[in-house]
């Protein structure tokens, strides 16, 4: 005689999957914290979709940008100090090595340069806090170079000061080319950056993953792997928790005499996995659309001069596919293992305890994805890839390979079967633990009980 | 058609809980399922519900293995109440009988019908957690027969209810009964053994005592009563009370008055109880108990009271077993006095 579930149960297995599935699912949606947390999740959402717009808009310079006052003086340079600064302070610096003026970006200003001839006033206003900094222009008497009074109450090393100083240099070599009889036109071309190309080491690399290629593939690697691991330590403690729940009331014992170990925690995995799915999509839906609308809504709340740089990844279909494949399945087997371990515990304190080796292989993998996606851990190492086809592990990192285009279809077939052929054996091993676990109260879950579970008829 | 175990057998580790219980409810039966706290009523009914698996022996139902019963055949009652805390009383009953396909607006009809008849109808929308213990449990029983079960099995069902909800429990019994449900209910209150039950089974520490009707189990004793009421006037003197109004309420004991000298030297007659007004008298099989109305006589006594009757199950609890049924007795301590079993206790479960 196995342990295998009698004729008396089969009959209604599906119909109790979907009775046990709905009831956690409705119980649950219908719970205060529920509604609560959907609420609070949304407006995160919402909140980390616009955060470059919010933080412009908390730091309350309205798209203006800081303000630097210069006071030109009797220098008499020969450059339009002013114009060149602000050029130059709010150019791209990472468009170009040497900043170079009339090559400034297209964003919002982070300064403002203005001209002041009192030095006295200048220097009040920095002080006053209206003015980040005032520049006060000389010459030296001997070889006639511009000099500069820099005002500021910022220390040599703030990054404003640095910006400062560089664009400081970049007019005084203008100056001085001018002075030396060189046209506009020939300054831009030396000032022209190189042409630099990046070659592999290995010729024999695989045209893979570099994450200055595209650093929006990244980010949605690790975005989706972000969705992946919340899914499965949120969720994953709601099914811990609801059996134990089931424990503690001894609800288990009246419910096991109508339904079999199986069905109970495959009902449980469904319904709690569609209110995960369901919660998820409540986040989702207000979160692309501001990050689609994060043109308007930038000019809307930083005025119309400052076209927001909308920065949607380019997230590809089959991504987002194998996202939700993997999401599913990977929740599914976490799922098991979280309801198989939290039927043996008695009391819900101590849940945390049962299901932390089940937490930490969940982090161990999303850290080496995460590490993998930036290049900490080299994608292609073959520890990265023969973990991607684990099961506990793939959910995350051959998401990760698959955004990044190290992975082909072939390699997440393979991965998506391996998880399809895990999860019974995971559910089976479950079951196993279940219908031994809920009847056993009061022993602590040690190897040998946990042993003894296992092999119980 | 009836519940029949045939020679289970169940351990746990190196605890033996049952040691080869056989015996059989007769469909329709009311049946008394005795054994003190740890005998192994629990395990035994696990098994018939297929939450525990046996080492060794079979339960069927009409013919059919309990395991390959549908199972909508039975309605269970744990011993531990269990009702999910914060889901509504009626949403629990639509639930739990959903697991046995009950479509969810019957349920929901019968529910309500149930909930009025145990005078709970307002607690319909009130989550379990919010209700008495006795409320609970009524909850509990009505999500065990909401889908009319052919066999209801019941682990101590009397205990926690007040006087009042224990005659609620009583009618709806013998209403189910009425509809041909076989009843199953463990219980070490003997009372309830002896006012609903037509069978029972007696098992002690994994192993069957006895079993059958309960009028076999009684006559099977070898033994009968007499309850005998005197008349305190009497020339011997220190007799029976002044008050011989036969068998109001057995009260208190009657440690201040003793039993007169010739009741105590008749052969084949002992006392086995003392009531406020009344001896109870075992007397064995083979001594007519008309010689200790005789002998009463002869001494000159008035008896007020003189009743003939058959032992009853609390004291053929404690013959067979050794202790009252109410003594706490865990499955832990049988594993450990089982290298020395009491000398009462029998060495084999075929006492059926």
């Amino acid at each position: 005689m196995t342990g295998q579930p009698g004729a008396g149960y089969a009959a209604r297995t599906v119909p109790n999957i979907t009775a046990v599935a709905r009831r956690e699912f409705m119980s649950r949606a219908r719970t205060r914290t529920f509604r609560i947390t959907t609420v609070i999740l949304v407006i995160a959402g919402v909140g980390l979709a616009l955060a470059p717009i919010l933080f412009q808009w908390l730091e309350g310079t309205g798209g203006k940008g800081d303000q630097v006052e210069v006071t030109v003086g009797d220098s008499n340079p020969s450059v339009d100090v002013v114009a060149a600064l602000s050029q130059i302070l709010n150019a791209n610096t990472s468009a170009s090595p040497i900043p170079l003026p009339g090559q400034g970006g297209q964003t919002a200003p982070r300064f403002v340069v203005v001209a002041n001839s009192d030095a006295q006033a200048a220097r009040k206003d920095v002080l006053d806090g209206r003015s980040i900094a005032a520049i006060g222009l000389g010459r030296a008497p001997d070889t006639q170079d511009l000099k500069f009074d820099l005002v500021t109450k910022d220390s040599a090393l703030n990054r404003n000061v640095q910006l400062i100083r560089q664009a400081l240099i970049s007019i005084t070599i203008q100056d001085r080319l001018t002075r030396a009889g060189v046209s506009p036109i020939d300054q831009a071309r030396l000032f022209t950056p190189p042409v630099v190309t990046l070659v592999p080491a290995d010729p024999n690399a695989s045209p893979g993953y570099n994450p200055n290629d595209d650093p929006t593939a990244f980010l949605v690697g690790f975005g989706l792997s972000i969705a992946i691991f919340m899914a499965i330590i949120l969720y994953g403690q709601w099914i811990a928790f609801s059996v134990a729940e089931e424990k503690n009331s001894r609800v288990m014992e009246v419910v096991l005499a109508a339904a079999t170990p199986f069905q109970l925690l495959a009902g449980k995995v469904v319904g709690v996995g569609a209110l995960a799915i369901l919660q998820y999509v409540i986040v989702a839906i207000p979160m692309i659309l501001a990050i689609v609308f994060q043109g308007p809504i930038s000019s809307l709340i930083l005025g119309a001069s400052s076209a927001g740089s909308s920065s949607i990844p380019g997230i590809q279909f089959t991504t987002i596919a194998a996202f939700g494949v993997l999401f599913v399945l990977g929740f599914a087997i976490y799922a098991c293992l979280y309801a198989g371990a939290a039927s043996l515990v008695s009391r819900q304190e101590e849940i945390n305890q049962i299901v932390a080796p089940l937490t930490f292989v969940s982090v161990a993998g999303y850290l080496v994805a995460t590490y993998a996606g930036t290049g900490l851990i080299p994608i292609n190492s073959p520890i990265v890839v023969i973990l991607s086809f684990v099961p506990l592990f793939s959910p995350y990192l051959m998401l990760t390979r698959l955004s990044l285009g190290t992975a082909g279809a072939l390699d997440f077939a393979l991965a998506t079967v391996l998880l399809l052929i895990a999860i019974p054996a995971v559910l089976w091993l479950a079951a196993r633990l279940y219908r031994s676990g809920v009847l056993m109260y009061g022993q602590s879950p040690s190897p040998r009980t946990l042993w003894r579970a296992l092999r119980a008829r | 058609m009836s519940l029949v175990l045939d020679g289970l057998v169940k351990r746990f580790g190196a605890i033996t809980a049952l040691d080869g219980i056989s015996f059989e409810v007769p469909r329709g039966d009311v049946f008394g399922f005795l054994g003190a706290n740890g005998a192994g009523k629990t395990t035994t009914m696990r098994i018939v519900l297929d939450i525990l698996r046996p080492d060794a022996g079979t339960a069927t139902w009409a013919g059919t293995s309990t395991i390959d019963v549908p199972r909508e055949t039975w309605g269970y009652l744990p011993e531990e109440r269990g009702l999910y805390p914060r889901l509504q009383v009626l949403e629990q009953l639509v639930f739990f009988a959903s697991l046995y396909g009950i479509p969810r607006d019957v349920a929901a009809a019968r529910g309500r019908e149930w909930l009025a008849r145990f005078r709970i109808p307002e607690y319909e929308k009130r989550r379990a957690e919010e209700l008495s213990k006795g409320n609970q449990q009524k909850v509990q029983l009505i999500a065990a027969i909401l889908h009319e079960p052919a066999v209801l099995l019941m682990d101590e069902p009397f205990v926690g209810l007040d006087p009042v909800n224990v005659a609620l429990l009583k009618e709806a019994f013998a209403e189910m009964r009425g509809r041909g449900t076989t009843l199953v209910f463990s219980t070490h209150q003997m009372e309830m053994v002896e006012e609903l039950c037509e069978s029972v089974a007696l098992i002690d520490r994994g192993r069957l005592v006895l079993a059958g009707p309960i009028r076999d189990v009684k006559r099977s004793t070898g033994r009968q009563v007499v309850r005998l009421a005197l008349d305190g006037r009497s020339t011997d003197g220190g007799g029976g009370a002044a008050d011989g109004s036969g068998d109001a309420g057995g009260g208190g004991d009657a440690g201040e008055r003793s039993a007169p000298a010739w009741l105590t030297s008749l052969p084949g007659v002992r006392i086995s109880r003392r009531g406020q007004d009344y001896v109870e008298l075992a007397v064995d099989r083979g001594v007519d108990p008309e010689t200790v109305l005789r002998a009463a006589l002869e001494h000159g006594e008035r008896v007020t009271n003189f009743l003939i009757a058959d032992p009853s199950i609390e004291e053929i609890f404690i013959e067979r077993v050794g202790r009252p049924p109410s003594e706490d007795h865990h499955l832990a301590a049988a594993e450990a006095s089982a290298a020395t079993p009491p000398a009462a206790t029998p060495t084999s479960g075929a006492a059926a």
